[in-house]
């Protein structure tokens, strides 16, 4: 293991205040998640009048929380995976292995950003019931995840590439 | 051909290391290419997945454990359960069993349950003469109950993975007794092994002790029949009787019990976001997956091969229990849940069994898998807590591992185990 060269030690804490900022806004939303159920609780047993608008900003709500937390998790590597075997293969071929695992997230990271984007386009002339605002804001947190995945995943991948390129031991980042 | 890339890639992807909502999501956006379907179609399933009314029960759940971990539930149910069943024989391990019980019962969540009574009550035991392995192995089963004790997300995961069409509420009634079954087996288990090590016993405090300890506990298991309570009534709808146990965690540890500081708090929220984003992203890729091993009847070429194998129920039934004791030994519980359940279902029902049987069986079998290598989360967890390598650990698990195995057993061949309640007030 050897230390991160400056630029990667650069780029390595800019991409982890973005996956910060998707975890902030995410908790942030949870809050208000649990706010806006708790008026809804409130509204329907104490006032008799259900705030009908409630359960589809929830829905909204989680939609955000669940994408942007997903995208910050592929930063942390802690999403739930079977690593077992592939911890078990040699130092090279363990390398190869996460090269080919990261090119496959950061692939699908894209394929999922441009979907989305086309998602995004098609709901633009639909609003999303009691909430009058497009369809299109349903999708958004898909294509922003899928971005995401691609910096995450691709950086990794760039990492190890330069690594393997230059006969580098592996850096840090990818222990 | 379209199947085989759908399993083999899904296969490939898991073998490479890759998380496994993204080895659904890979595995089912490449099939649908193949297909010729347009690949948003994946992505529409996987946003439709993740954007179900009742899911939203999960961030609920999730919170309320978190807060009660860090907002000193635990250390009163502790409390409460050491002026009970302290006085035994190997007191703490019946102490330790006994508060996973109820702690498991309100957070529904091993993972908090090994964290919060595993750092409070191994190095007690250690420091009062129990073995590192046998206090952990302890912690660690016990942990598995608050699967199926009531509340559980996983439940709730497993009512969404079947479609929609089972109660909730009835999974929860089903869920009590092969809990406490389980509990009360490995309660016999240790208190075995206590009287062969020689494990000392607590004096009894008296019973006005108990009493106020009681009266200590009694808020934090208010949560639990609120939640519990409020669906099996009918007053609250799942994700209502979420929000509110929520929030009455919150205000609890806030307002009453005054012990969740401003960071426990932003820990608590933190910690719920990154799992709720981990369960429901699962959730949302295994909805396309699950799309597709319909459209390729993966469950009735599956039924056609057992079937095969044997016709008698009760051979299926056995086979059913290990693959999927095979598969917990690999694989974490929500994705099992979501990848098993479509998959397991129809044949389970095909022979006749209710599904409400089969999702407190499968629980059972994937938690199970939980305290198992490879991929045992809650063992690993409990052993990092206890400090203590997996390796000490694994000498002497066996004892406990065959106490839920006949707990596990005895619910799949004895429907009534589960079904009696569901029966009496679902």
């Amino acid at each position: 293991m050897t230390s991160m060269p400056p630029v990667r030690s650069r780029l390595q804490r800019w991409l982890g205040a973005v996956s910060a900022l998707s975890i902030f806004i995410s908790a942030c939303m949870l809050v208000v998640l649990v706010a806006v159920f708790g008026w809804l609780v409130f509204g329907r047993y104490v006032l008799n009048v259900t705030p009908t608008w409630v359960e589809q900003l929830a829905l909204l709500l989680v939609v955000y929380i669940t994408y942007l937390g997903a995208a910050a998790g592929v930063f942390e590597k802690n999403h739930l995976g079977v690593t077992a075997f592939r911890d078990a293969l040699p130092a090279p071929l363990r390398r190869l292995a996460m090269l080919i695992a990261d090119t496959l997230i950061a692939g699908f990271g894209l394929v999922m950003l441009v979907s989305s984007i086309e998602l995004f386009e098609f709901g633009w002339s639909t609003d999303l019931p009691m909430l009058n605002i497009p369809e299109s804001f349903r999708t958004l947190p898909a294509a922003i995840c899928g971005g995401l995945m691609f910096l995450f995943a691709g950086a990794r991948v760039l990492a190890i590439s330069l690594d393997l390129l230059k006969g580098r031991p592996a850096s840090q980042e990818l222990d | 051909m379209g199947l085989a890339i759908l399993l083999g890639l899904f296969g490939l992807c898991v073998l490479l290391g890759i998380p496994v909502a993204f080895c659904m999501g890979i595995a089912a956006a490449a099939a649908f290419f193949y297909e010729g379907f347009p690949l948003l179609i994946a992505f529409q399933r996987i946003n439709a997945g993740i954007s179900v009314f009742s899911l939203l029960a999960i961030p609920f759940f999730i919170f309320a454990g978190e807060l009660m971990l860090h907002g000193g539930i635990a250390a009163r149910l502790v409390r409460f359960a050491s002026t009970l069943v302290g006085s035994m024989r190997g007191g703490l391990a019946s102490v330790n069993i006994f508060s996973s019980m109820l702690f498991g019962g309100i957070s529904g969540s091993a993972i908090a349950d090994i964290s919060a009574l595993g750092s409070l009550l191994v190095p007690v035991m250690k420091e009062k003469g129990y073995r590192g392995d046998y206090a952990v192995n302890v912690t660690v089963t016990s942990s598995i109950a608050g699967i199926v004790i009531p509340p559980s997300h996983n439940m709730i995961i497993y009512a969404i993975a079947a479609g929609g069409g089972i109660s909730i509420s009835n999974l929860f009634l089903a869920g009590v007794v092969p809990g406490i079954m389980m509990c009360g087996l490995l309660a016999v288990v240790a208190y075995v092994l206590a009287l062969k090590h020689g494990y000392p016993s607590e004096a009894f405090p008296g019973f006005s002790a108990v009493l106020v300890a009681a009266a200590a506990a009694l808020p934090g298991l208010v949560t639990a029949i609120i939640i519990v309570g409020g669906v099996l009534s009918g007053v609250f709808t799942v994700t209502e009787s979420g929000a509110f146990g929520a929030l009455y965690a919150l205000g609890l540890t806030v307002l009453v019990y005054r012990s969740l500081s401003w960071k426990g708090f932003v820990r608590a929220v933190v910690t719920s976001v990154r799992t709720t984003a981990m369960v429901m992203i699962l959730i949302g890729c295994a909805s396309a997956f699950a799309y597709l091993l319909a459209l390729y009847r993966v469950p009735d070429l599956l039924t056609d091969v057992l079937v095969t194998l044997s016709d008698n129920p009760y051979v299926i039934l056995f086979l059913l229990n290990v693959i999927l004791l095979l598969l917990g030994m690999i694989m974490d519980m929500a994705a099992l849940i979501l990848i098993c359940t479509p998959i397991f279902l129809p044949i389970a029902e095909n022979i006749g069994m209710d599904p409400i049987h089969f999702g407190i069986m499968l629980l059972m079998n994937l938690g199970l898998g939980l305290c198992t290598p490879p991929v045992g989360t809650c063992l690993f967890v409990g052993c990092a807590v206890g400090k203590i390598p997996v390796e000490e650990a694994l000498k002497s698990i066996w004892p406990f591992y065959l106490a839920m195995f006949a707990a596990l057993m005895l619910v799949t061949y004895v429907p009534a185990i589960s079904l009696t309640l569901p029966a009496l007030f679902g």
